[in-house]
């Protein structure tokens, strides 16, 4: 690793403005609730993280070259495992959500090891069958409600901290400080394995999977590991979901919601693991705030969104910053990012 | 079809296109499965196993047609290469304990160790799609080394190279083989062959017609005429 | 007993050849210009629409009706090619964006015509009414009509598919375009035609289904389980396209009537994931490489 040398300045502003960016972006998403004054805002950014986290996952499976038509199910397998373990089995919600996103990658090893044998487009139908199943299971059997879903899912219980008063959750509040410590753990755990020989695997095999399957890489091996742990991410943001709103209907995890999702993720570009889903998410779900869309006209506006998307911008909104898809090296798409901002016109004092 | 690699050896394998070359070295790197017969490899059946599971047993290959993981670096597609190599656990890699990152690093200089090897040593950061055809070429006869092969087959490693390209290449062919790691070359430059080859064996439509020195085999009037097409009466 | 039998078979029957319709239709647009198109089902609720309209606001005759059922959605067809598709089919990643295309597509038109029809059902006075009797079995006469309708259009569109030169040219686009456009084939034109006879089939199911089955703003749902016909059938085939089409007909009568629909559909799509499994291809197509 090259050392930071005292006179190098590229290096040290390279590193001061990763530090400022990240201080800059840590304040103000800590701020936010308290800056903005409705709780409607807030239900909003809460989404945004939800949302953008279940666009990574997508990403995920989709960097080994498949793409997955269940993730909307697999978000549903999480909530309605928090739900019957909290409803019915009286776990507590806290150990309820690490337990639904453990329960959604068994469920998601259990399938793949059938599902990931296949080709892609097998692969595709495939998953797309898993996510109307689901939806049908949920709705059919009277143990996860039916079609009317479960209602009364108890909030997570206060946490108690010594000398303050407990953190209770009943503003959306600190629903927002959950939501942020769930994001921050699951970018940096697939950080890690994207960083790691797991990643490069998955890039060899999206870039070529004979080449990777003839230098030793165990495709099925690495799709399955990519699949289960995109589930189980979608999972625990299902377990989320089912505490943060109090009830679980199946049709909202129906195949539209992974249409939506997909989109969250083109939007962006999904050329970008983290970033990318998280600007789609981001202006999908305040754009239409903005331009004050109501929801009779929304999926009018996504639709078209999406064809334009398609057609002009294949590659996301992140392509016109032209960034790199696979930065050279770590902080490259960051320092353009600054550069770009800083090059942008200022008046010359 | 029949034939057998000794170690350290350049075995070339020759005949008109549609022979059955390229399907010859899908069968034993895994890619299909044979219609009949057995593939052995150091006194093991491996006959129908998974391709990744026959490159770790020492088999590597080149391709016809430049495959390279086009989009990254050198020295992130070499590296690559280096995938089953890992001796560090899978949790201390995910953890990035310091004897897994110290791993990494050897791995690394081992990485560049092949590029200065085979002469790619300056271009290390380029992205693999922006190189020449022949550094190209090169690249991928690197990635197949960089898994520790036993026995490497190249799949025409020469096509549209220049003179000067060739050069290197058969150079480092050579060195190759110095190394221990035997070898069968397809290829359809007859020069070169004759001058890498210590035997040869002649295929056509998908059966071994000849087999020898390469002496013999510029003489064998089957081969000739598999090249040629028979004589007219 | 068998009265009840034939009973289904007949009403299996109607269904099923709605939904070789559509099958065919959705396999014609998904082989030759290679869109998966979602959207399908928002021509044929369209088509059952604009029956509607004709029919009970304007008061027109039922063969009328029909013609513009057909019509209009084959008009919105050649439009959206013309201005959304026809711009992706010669990018990178083709496939895919025509297919997140015809979901964004699927979108705009499910919505608008929930917005421009209302919400509720709407049913149509029956146009053939009357019911046949014989060997003591009941059928009814507009379900006979909607059979013969649906069998006529199945098999003209097989004649003009194989025998005609438009047909043999769609076949050899959906081969390889470019050896077609080598042989003075333009395959725009030939896409464009395919989007406009396969949305002018998916309105042509709306308009016979109107008068005999309800309609209703999610009517387009109906393009799932047409896809799960083609994976079933095979994509590309256009014989695994029909048998699917009718095996589900059956399926979904007898089970409704056995089993009770949730637990039919289960078993049916667990059914269909097992052979999608074995049989990647269908059980008819050829294991087709989509290009993903």
């Amino acid at each position: 690793m090259a050392k930071l040398k005292r006179w190098d300045f590229k290096q040290i502003n390279r590193l001061h403005s990763k530090l400022l960016g990240l201080f800059i972006s840590f304040v103000a998403i800590a701020a936010l609730p308290l800056l903005v004054d409705s709780p409607y805002y807030v239900h909003l950014l809460i989404m945004v993280g939800m949302n953008s986290i279940l666009a990574m996952t997508f990403i995920l499976t989709l960097r080994t070259g498949f793409v997955s038509l269940a993730n909307a199910a697999f978000w549903g397998v999480g909530a309605y495992a928090l739900t019957l373990l909290v409803t019915r089995w009286d776990l507590s919600v806290w150990l309820a959500l690490p337990a639904s996103a453990v329960i959604t990658g068994i469920v998601a090893f259990l399938v793949g090891i059938i599902l990931v044998r296949n080709a892609g487009f097998a692969f595709l139908m495939l998953t797309a069958l898993l996510g109307m199943v689901t939806v049908l299971v949920f709705g059919t059997f009277d143990v996860f409600g039916g079609y009317v879903g479960i209602v009364n899912i108890p909030a997570p219980e206060p946490i108690k901290l010594p000398f303050l008063p407990p953190i209770e959750f009943i503003s959306k509040t600190p629903y927002y400080y959950l939501m942020v410590l769930l994001f921050i753990i699951v970018v940096a755990v697939l950080s890690t394995f994207y960083a790691a020989w797991s990643g490069r695997a998955w890039r060899a095999i999206d870039l070529s999977p004979h080449l990777a399957e003839s230098l030793g890489i165990n495709l099925f091996r690495y799709r399955l590991l990519a699949f289960v742990l995109a589930s189980a991410v979608a999972g625990l943001m299902g377990g989320f979901y089912a505490c943060y709103f109090g009830a679980v209907v199946p049709s909202t995890f129906d195949i539209f919601k992974t249409f939506y999702i997909h989109i969250y993720a083109i939007l962006g570009g999904i050329g970008f693991a983290f970033l990318g889903p998280v600007i789609g998410s981001f202006i999908f779900t305040l754009v239409p705030e903005v331009l004050r869309i109501t929801k009779e006209v929304e999926p009018i506006f996504t639709g078209l969104l999406l064809i334009l998307l398609v057609m002009f911008l294949p590659d996301g909104l992140l392509s016109l910053l032209s960034l790199s898809r696979r930065p050279s090296h770590p902080g490259e798409n960051m320092e353009r990012i600054v550069r770009w901002i800083k090059a942008s016109p200022r008046p010359r004092g | 079809m029949d034939l057998d690699v000794a170690e350290s050896e350049i075995l070339g394998l020759i005949g008109p296109n549609g022979a059955g070359k390229t399907t010859f070295f899908n069968v034993i790197n895994g890619f299909l499965p044979p219609a009949s017969g057995k593939v052995l490899f150091e006194g093991r059946d491996i006959t129908g196993l998974k391709a990744h599971k026959i490159a770790r047993l020492g088999v590597s290959r080149t391709f016809q047609a430049t495959t390279l993981f086009m989009k990254i670096s050198v020295l992130d597609n070499i590296f690559t290469g280096y995938h089953m190599s890992y001796k560090t656990s899978v949790w201390e890699r995910l953890l990035r304990t310091p004897s897994a990152l110290k791993e990494e690093e050897r791995l690394k200089q081992e990485a560049m160790e092949i590029q200065k090897f085979m002469g790619l040593g300056p271009l290390k950061d380029e992205v693999a799609e922006n190189l020449s055809h022949g550094h190209q070429r090169i690249l991928g006869v690197c990635l197949a080394l960089a898994t520790h092969p036993k026995l490497l087959l190249l799949d025409e490693p020469l096509t549209g190279m220049n003179p000067v390209e060739i050069q290197t290449m058969v150079g480092l062919i050579k060195q190759i083989r110095s190394r221990g790691i035997s070898i069968i070359l397809v290829e359809h430059d007859i020069k070169a062959v004759m001058s890498l080859c210590d035997r040869i064996v002649v295929l056509n439509y998908g059966r071994k017609i000849a087999e020898g020195l390469p002496e013999e085999i510029r003489k064998n009037k089957k081969v000739v005429e598999a090249y040629l097409g028979k004589e007219e009466s | 007993m068998t009265l009840e039998i034939v009973q289904l078979i007949v009403n299996g029957l109607g269904m099923g050849l709605i939904y070789v319709l559509l099958a065919v239709g959705f396999n014609l647009i998904l082989s030759i210009p290679r869109i998966f198109f979602i959207a399908y089902g928002e021509f044929y609720l369209l088509g059952a629409y604009v029956t509607w309209a004709m029919m009970a606001r304007w008061k027109q005759p039922f063969l009328l009706s029909l013609i513009l059922a057909v019509l209009v959605p084959a008009l919105l067809g050649a439009i959206t090619y013309r201005l959304i598709f026809q711009r992706i089919q010669y990018s990178e990643r083709r496939f895919l964006a025509n297919a997140a295309a015809a979901i964004g597509l699927m979108m705009v038109l499910k919505q608008a015509a929930l917005l421009v029809f209302g919400t509720e059902s709407r049913g149509l006075p029956s146009v053939f009414p009357g019911i046949l009797k014989f060997a003591g079995v009941t059928i009814s006469v507009e379900k006979v009509v909607l059979i013969l309708f649906a069998l006529a259009v199945a098999l003209g569109l097989y004649f003009i598919l194989q025998k005609t030169n438009i047909g043999r040219a769609m076949r050899a686009v959906s081969f390889r375009a470019d050896v077609a456009s080598l042989q003075g084939v333009n395959p725009n034109r030939m896409y464009l035609a395919t989007m406009v006879l396969g949305c002018a089939i998916s309105g042509f199911a709306g308009g016979i289904m109107a008068p005999v089955f309800a309609i209703s703003p999610s009517m387009g749902a109906v393009i799932l389980p047409v896809m799960f016909i083609i994976m079933l059938g095979g994509t590309g085939s256009m014989l695994g396209a029909v048998v699917g089409g009718l095996i589900l007909g059956m399926t979904i009568a007898f089970g409704q009537y056995f089993i009770g629909s949730g637990v039919a559909q289960i078993i049916l799509y667990a059914v269909i994931g097992i052979i999608i499994f074995f049989r990647p291809g269908g059980l008819f197509g050829q294991a087709e490489e989509m290009g993903l």
